[in-house]
């Protein structure tokens, strides 16, 4: 937590920021999607209320408050309540571990401090994000049992079920870029990615000015494979059968509406919101600017500034570098997600067990091969 | 001392979790209590500063494996499976012998157990890598024994839908 008071307040306003933060961007998405996918599809969208219908959100939020309270009268209370409220906790806990930008130094009278730009640093990174966004699957269970609904309950199965299948296909393309970084903590993956492209290869160094260090770049195919895995996990289309509407009227959330709908919603953003932060610090450098590192940045705002200051300074235009990069990916999801057709389910099985395992696997295999040529 | 407060309500609630395994009738709930109890134990963890214990222990147990309890206990007719395994004198001794058997081995390993706990290194801290270097060098056979068995257990599976009267007879 931190070594003394001072220190202590500003991590545990920090982690509350992050996660209002994180609860924040929801509204903004929603807005995001529906003008996305009205763009998408040569429709308008919510344009009346408000510039660009953006205080649409606002009587959103009303609505979402005021609609009445509704529990079915079979369903198991205690689960039914709990369950969204479980939805929002695994995407809170993993989005508060991910740096969203560099470290901040700052001296007081009381000494030098160094605030780490993250809710918490648990020391393992990208095995505890895994470890918490796999509990994810309880939300959409209990959901599904509690509220006594056939609908939901098949909604539940499939999430869950597509879910545990899609972990071990994600895990699997993750090994890849783990060997390659030989680390599991993203502050010192992203300071790998820093300058440019250079590696070795067969005992010689190879180096490309003009591409920045990403892990893009040296894994491609471990990309693709993380990407189409985190759609799965997070349960989007083209991987979103768990609520298809068609087949299961709203899926595992059908009996839930008001507030507490609004919560399986920030929970689904919010996983949305990790799966991007995590592509952003793995392929594409994290908070760092291609071509311009964090210290050479800091340098030049410190000649203008107290060192206290440009540290600060520094940190939050770096994390406005980050959560653009976010902002790209989330709008990839959104893009797919009104672009394509969902799957059939035996499509998604096949695809996640029959393809994309052995691809990863495949990909573990020659990363190792390279690896060792290199370190060789 | 927020140590303190963690571990005695990391403790408090990996017991009464414990407890509740056994105590709820409907199996579904003895499955979420594990899972509750599960992540009490992966917290212990993490203030033992054994993150990397900790997260897989939410991994695989928490996250892995009673998702998969859980989706069964679902899947089957909980009305029928409602019923209580209580009463009756074999069930008596059953019970006996567990709390008796579950009790001295409790006591025998708070007796023989030394009252400050030794680190398990010298700085009391350690890497993922260390963990995976005694893995692979020192304990190599026992985890790629251990490997063999997991993978016995689908293929065993899938043999024994396989065959005469299985699920998926040929």
């Amino acid at each position: 937590m931190g070594s003394d008071g001072f220190e202590i307040t500003i991590n545990i306003i920090k982690m509350l920021v992050i996660f209002l933060m994180m609860v924040q961007m929801v509204p903004v998405l929603v807005w995001v999607e529906r003008r996305g996918s009205a763009f998408i599809q040569n429709r308008f969208g919510p344009n009346r209320v408000g510039p660009l219908g953006l205080t649409q959100l606002l009587a959103d939020a009303v609505k979402f408050l005021f609609k009445e309270e509704f529990v079915p009268p079979a369903s198991h209370k205690w689960l039914y309540y709990a369950a969204p409220v479980l939805a929002l906790i695994p995407g809170a806990l993993a989005f508060e571990s991910i740096p969203l930008s560099m470290p901040i130094h700052v001296n007081t009278e009381s000494g030098a401090h160094t605030f780490l730009f993250q809710g918490y640093d648990v020391g393992v990174g990208i095995v505890f994000v895994l470890a918490v966004s796999s509990l994810g699957a309880y939300a959409l269970l209990l959901a599904g049992w509690g509220s006594h609904n056939k609908y939901s309950l098949f909604g539940a199965l499939r999430a869950s079920a597509q879910m545990i299948s899609y972990e071990l296909a994600m895990g699997l393309s993750l090994v890849g870029i783990l060997m390659l970084f030989q680390t599991f903590d993203f502050q010192r993956m992203v300071e790998i990615q820093r300058g440019t492209l250079h590696f070795w290869l067969f005992g010689k160094e190879i180096s490309l000015g003009f591409l920045p260090n990403w892990g893009i770049f040296f894994q491609p195919l471990g990309f693709v494979l993380f990407a189409t895995a985190t759609f799965a996990e997070t349960n989007r289309t083209p991987f979103d059968l768990p609520e298809a509407e068609a087949e299961l009227v709203a899926g595992y959330h059908t009996e839930y509406g008001g507030l507490k709908m609004l919560m399986f919603y920030i929970g689904e953003y919010g996983h949305m919101m990790v799966a991007s932060a995590l592509m952003v610090t793995f392929y594409f450098g994290g908070y760092e600017l291609p071509f311009y590192s964090s210290q050479s940045l800091v340098e030049a705002l410190s000649q203008s500034m107290s060192s206290n200051a440009a540290s600060i300074v520094g940190a939050l235009l770096l994390h406005v570098v980050f959560m653009a990069k976010v902002l790209f990916f989330l709008w990839v999801f959104i893009w797919v997600r009104w672009t394509l057709p969902r799957f059939r389910y035996d499509q998604l099985m096949d695809l996640g067990w029959k393809t994309m395992l052995p691809w990863a696997l495949a990909n573990v295999l020659i990363t190792a091969f390279f690896v060792l040529m290199a370190h060789g | 001392m927020t140590d303190i407060i963690l571990f005695y309500f990391l403790a408090t609630m990996t017991v009464l979790t414990g407890v509740g395994v056994v105590m709820s009738e409907n199996p579904l709930f003895s499955a979420l209590y594990l899972v509750l109890s599960m992540t009490g134990v992966a917290g212990l963890f993490f203030l033992l500063q054994a993150p990397f214990v900790g997260a897989v222990q939410i991994l695989v147990y928490a996250g892995a494996v009673m998702v998969l309890f859980v989706l069964v206990i679902m899947l089957i007719d909980i009305n029928k499976s409602g019923e209580k395994y209580i009463g009756g004198n074999a069930a008596a001794l059953f019970k006996g012998l567990a709390i008796g058997i579950f009790s001295g081995l409790v006591s025998a390993v708070v007796l023989r157990s030394p009252i400050v706990a030794k680190p398990a290194l010298s700085n009391g801290s350690y890497t993922v890598l260390e963990i995976a270097k005694v893995l692979f060098t020192k304990y190599v056979l026992a985890f790629e024994l251990l490997g063999i068995i997991l993978l016995v257990i689908p293929i065993g599976v899938v043999a024994l839908s396989r065959i005469k009267g299985g699920t998926h007879e040929r």
